[in-house]
């Protein structure tokens, strides 16, 4: 009877979990939210929404963008990442030799990183705001926000490796904001990643396809917003 | 002063054993409280004008624990007959529920049978079908349910709830250790889904692993009923320790989950429910294993207890009647037919067979049964159809007495248990100690809180007193069940302790060296007669002599079939022998006083008798007419295995002693057939006893071996009193062991029972003692201040789990005894 009793409990439990889960106990994607508003207020001069890509940009002190897709269903291009070309032509790299959606464009010296992310549609009530695009995205694509133990820092991952971290908490953190490149593609277009000026080439700690955590390159620039 | 026995519930270490013991010495009036944790017994001697049992059972109660008195309670299926309706079966048990001793009744009408709890010292089974008859119905036969069922069925029950009570937490801790360990160790490659990854979704983990825990928390509910009220009673036991290793465990996890709620998601790696899940279940596991193996030691009395028939053919007016064994009644006339048990004890009153008494007294060899011998319940009648009177019924039966013995000697403690005892009591606070102050030490150190707790819940998880308070009662268990198999009764452990230690010892010479029958060895003839005839004559003139001499030599001439003569006039002459007429002839037998003072000249065999003196031999002379014709020699004959049993005794470095009230001339003789190394003869009985205590003053432990009423104090006076179990019932009582066969060969026997107890027993506590010893500073972090190893919680639960497991193995080996032959 009170084997019974036990497993009654058990399965109630259980039913009652599933029922609450997901949304309601995914704290990590609450905090993401209120995280990345803070980083949003402090860069606030610097958040624009670029129309022809109909993207979010923001944009570092250093002139890099992240830009993130107002809606995953209406753009091909939902993530990119924007920087200075010449640190990495510099350094050796063939800009023909880059693989298809890392575009450089000449005339602003600058190389484009473009993904697409997903095609989910987002809502909005009322005029949309870049953090209500970033609540869209970590609702209906929640895979691609995470934390990042290591730097106590959160995550979107755009694409092929390459990411955009910000910090969970701007008050204890020095580096509030992270573009986060992915090397390989760099290299094989013929960049010494060691000679990549105003970016760390540097070993970081992400999981693997199977949920291993491995060691791999980046390459990093962070900046202090405050 | 009183004895009695309890059963107690609800102990669950040798630390509870402790303190219901503690409970109950406290008490004025108990002179002697002794609880055995394997068979949950107490015995207590106390006494009954200072203090009722109500107050000790009220002290064991307080200790947090229930004492109950050990009736016998026997429940019985009566069918009966003759109910129409629900108000007949009302009746039915108004008027057995009337009835004293009667614990419950329940008639059910549609099955219509009576189930009753009753206790057969205070009514018997007849008075209850009476009232059955006397209410209107008719009893029929009865379905019988004992002790040894109910027994089996509450250990089964146990042994059933604890493996459910696994299962359920092993299904529970396999799916909560996969996703615990899955992210901490990488290269196990176990997968999560997504939606559990613990850096993305670490409060949707901690919960899932939370739901997991609980039922194992449930299924181990009983850890910490038992052991938070063993903390508030302040006498803390094995529960205590799980309880707060794995309430540790818990509640830190309850709290990360709190910060990780609040934003803090690095304690998700602060999770410790699968410590507190897998502790649970491994030492549910483990409590599975002990209950199985701690049925399996006792085994034994189970065995006994399953000999005796459940019925019996009792012949009543002519006619074969089978009853349940239980209304057999002493003086009944019972029928055992060949292949059948016998029932009861009693004495052969009509035919003749053969009874293989193995199964009680070891004896492999079918013991011959006439009319006047006497049989034992239990024992199976081989050939012949036999029908005997019984004497002995119920509770007196030399089986229940068997059990008795055994039940007794298995909860009796030896007094090497009393080191596991000291070690137990203080075990669980010193543990608590140790795993506070570790923690504190290495949290002062400068390492983690979580560092500091998995310091705390290893040594509480692996310092478990449960295998310490195992090591003993459970060898001494097993290794008196094996004896009493044998048919060697160790009536305690102290005894068993005892008997290993002996250096010498001391067999009474009649009865236990010897057969005690005289018989005839040796007959001379001067010629003038034949050795046939000279018997012949010498036993037609002892025939219905009650002495022993006299009956040995009608024993010889009945043995070679030689018929009695017809005896003329007869006159016995006391201290000197008897005088006859036989044919006209005047025949003189006795001994050699009585041929001189009737002038027979002797000489012609002088050499013969000094001889057989010699060799300890009785010379009896007979002239026929006043002239002599020749002797015949009677001597009781030393066993077949004596010579065999003291050349064993021997090699194992025992001095063998024999004491005797006969001449030292016979004495030496017998000693110098058998090889006895030291002869004690001419030492009336009285002074026995003195003569052990002679050699107990050089120092020795000395054991001694005897049958008669005159060797009682004797027996009790030696450090370990043998009685052959053919002797009398003073001497049984009198003695630590008793030998249920008279081979001496049991001797030896009990001896290297005792040394493989023993060393079992030393063994047990070695490895209970080895697990701590190493465990607590292995768990406390010693090895790991040093470069060594730290203990995981996990595999502190699984050690300890497997030192109860492997204490109970060891003793179980004792079951693979064999006595030397």
């Amino acid at each position: 009877m009170k084997a019974k009793k036990m497993i009654l409990l058990a399965t109630t439990l259980s039913a009652a979990l599933v029922f609450s889960a997901c949304q309601a106990t995914d704290v990590v994607g609450k905090i993401a939210v209120t995280s990345f508003e803070q980083v949003l207020n402090t860069a606030s001069d610097n958040v624009t929404f670029d129309e022809e890509k109909n993207s979010w940009s923001l944009e570092s002190p250093a002139g890099d963008e992240f830009k993130w897709s107002k809606d995953f269903s209406a753009t091909e291009v939902d993530g990119i990442l924007e920087f200075d070309a010449a640190p990495f032509i510099n350094a050796g790299l063939d800009v023909t030799k880059l693989p298809e959606g890392y575009v450089y464009d000449q005339a602003s010296d600058r190389l484009s990183l473009n993904f697409e992310i997903g095609q989910e549609k987002f809502d909005y009530n009322g005029d949309a705001t870049a953090l209500d695009t970033f609540k869209n995205i970590v609702e209906k694509k929640r895979e691609i926000v995470g934390y990042h133990e290591a730097l106590d820092h959160y995550g979107m991952a755009v694409g092929n490796g390459n990411m955009f971290e910000w910090a969970k908490d701007m008050s204890t953190n020095d580096k509030d904001i992270v573009f986060v490149v992915n090397p390989q593609p760099f290299i094989d277009a013929g960049v010494d990643p060691e000679k990549v000026e105003g970016w760390a080439f540097a070993k970081v700690e992400v999981k693997d396809k199977d949920g291993k955590m491995v060691e791999v390159d980046k390459f990093l620039k962070p900046f202090d917003l405050k | 002063m009183k004895t009695e026995n309890l059963k107690v519930f609800g102990m669950t270490c040798a630390a509870c054993a402790k303190a219901a013991e503690r409970a109950v010495g406290k008490l004025d009036g108990v002179e002697k409280v002794n609880v055995n944790f394997a068979t949950e017994k107490m015995n207590v001697a106390f006494d009954a004008s200072k203090l009722s049992m109500e107050e000790i059972k009220a002290a064991v109660a307080k200790a947090g624990y229930e004492a109950k008195e050990e009736i016998e309670t026997k429940e019985v299926a009566i069918p009966v007959a003759g109910m129409t309706c629900a108000a007949c079966a009302k009746a039915v048990e108004r008027a057995v529920g009337k009835l004293g001793g009667v614990e419950s009744v329940a008639v059910n009408f549609a099955t219509e049978k009576a189930v009753i709890k009753y206790n057969p010292k205070d009514v018997r089974l007849s008075e209850i079908k009476q009232a059955i008859i006397k209410a209107g119905y008719t009893p029929l036969e009865i379905e019988n349910k004992n002790r040894v069922d109910e027994d089996k069925e509450r250990k089964e029950k146990e042994i059933k709830t604890l493996w459910l009570k696994f299962v359920v937490s092993a299904i529970f801790s396999i799916p909560l250790l996969y996703i615990a360990m899955g992210p901490m160790v990488p290269w196990l490659g176990w997968k999560l889904p997504a939606w559990l990854e613990p850096m993305n979704f670490p409060l949707l983990y901690a919960l899932v692993e939370l739901v997991l825990v609980i039922p194992v928390m449930i299924a181990g509910n009983k850890f910490f009923t038992v052991g938070f009220k063993a903390i508030a009673r302040r006498s803390p036991n094995m529960d205590s320790l799980i309880a707060m290793g794995t309430s540790a465990a818990f509640l830190y996890s309850l709290y990360s989950i709190y910060r990780i709620n609040i934003g803090d998601f690095m304690y998700v790696d602060d999770l410790y429910f699968e410590t507190a899940g897998v502790i649970i279940t491994l030492i549910l596991l483990g409590k599975y294993l002990e209950a199985v193996s701690k049925g399996r030691t006792s085994e034994a009395i189970k065995k006994l207890m399953g000999l005796a028939p459940k019925t019996a053919i009792v012949i009543q007016d002519d006619k074969e009647i089978e009853i349940p064994i239980e209304e057999v009644e002493v003086g009944d006339i019972i029928l055992v037919k060949p292949g059948a048990k016998i029932p009861v004890d009693g004495e052969v009153v009509e035919g003749h067979t053969t009874i293989d008494e193995s199964m009680l007294t070891g004896e492999s060899i079918p013991v011959d049964k006439k009319v006047g011998d006497k049989v034992i319940g239990a024992s199976i009648n081989k050939h012949g159809s036999i029908k005997f009177k019984a004497t002995k019924v119920g509770s007196d039966t030399a089986l229940a007495q068997i059990i008795k013995l055994v039940e007794d000697a298995q909860g009796s403690k030896a007094p090497i248990a009393q080191m596991a005892d000291i070690v137990s009591a203080y075990f669980v606070p010193t543990v608590f100690v140790i795993a506070t102050l570790s923690a504190l030490a290495w949290y002062l150190s400068g390492e983690s809180t979580v560092f500091s707790l998995t310091i705390f819940i290893a040594v509480l998880v692996i310092a478990c007193p449960c295998a310490l308070g195992l090591a003993t009662p459970t060898a001494i268990m097993v290794g008196t069940g094996k004896g009493a198999e044998y048919g060697v009764l160790i009536k305690g452990g102290e005894a068993l302790e005892t008997t290993h230690k002996i250096r010498t010892i001391v067999f009474d010479k009649t009865g236990t060296i010897t057969e005690g029958r005289p018989e005839v060895t040796d007959i001379v003839t001067t010629g003038i007669i034949e050795r046939d005839k000279l018997l012949q004559i010498a036993a037609s003139a002892e025939k219905g002599s009650e002495h022993p001499l006299g009956e040995a030599i009608v024993r010889g001439a009945e043995k070679e079939n030689l018929e009695m003569l017809k005896l003329g006039k007869f006159l016995a002459i006391p201290g000197h022998g008897i005088q006859v007429e036989i044919d006209g002839q005047l025949i003189l037998l006795g001994n050699r006083k009585l041929m001189v003072e009737r002038n027979i000249e002797l000489t012609q065999l002088e050499n013969d008798s000094d001889r057989l003196a010699s060799e300890g031999k009785t010379p009896m002379y007979m002239a026929i007419g006043n002239q002599l014709a020749g002797i015949i020699a009677v001597a009781d004959v030393v066993k077949e295995s004596s010579a065999k049993a003291i050349k064993r005794l021997h090699e194992m470095g025992i001095e063998v002693a024999m004491i005797t009230g006969d001449n030292k001339r016979t004495a030496e003789a017998i000693a110098k057939q058998v090889g006895i190394d030291r002869v004690l003869a001419e030492v009336l009985p009285q002074d026995k006893a003195n003569e052990v205590k002679k050699l107990q003053g050089e120092g020795k432990k000395v054991a001694m071996v005897g049958d008669g009423i005159n060797d009682a104090p004797a027996l009790a006076q030696a450090d370990i009193g043998i009685a052959i179990g053919s002797g009398t019932d003073v001497a049984m009582e009198s003695a630590d062991i008793v030998l249920m066969r008279s081979d001496l060969m049991d001797v030896p026997t009990a001896i290297q029972l005792s040394k493989s107890t023993i060393r079992n027993i030393k063994q047990n506590l070695f490895w209970a003692f080895a697990y701590n010893v190493a465990g607590i500073p292995l768990a406390a972090g010693l090895f790991y201040a040093f470069g060594g190893p730290k203990l995981n919680p996990i595999f502190a639960a699984a050690a300890m789990s497997l030192s109860s497991v492997s204490v109970l193995t060891n003793a179980l080996r004792l079951k693979g005894f064999k006595p030397y032959k």
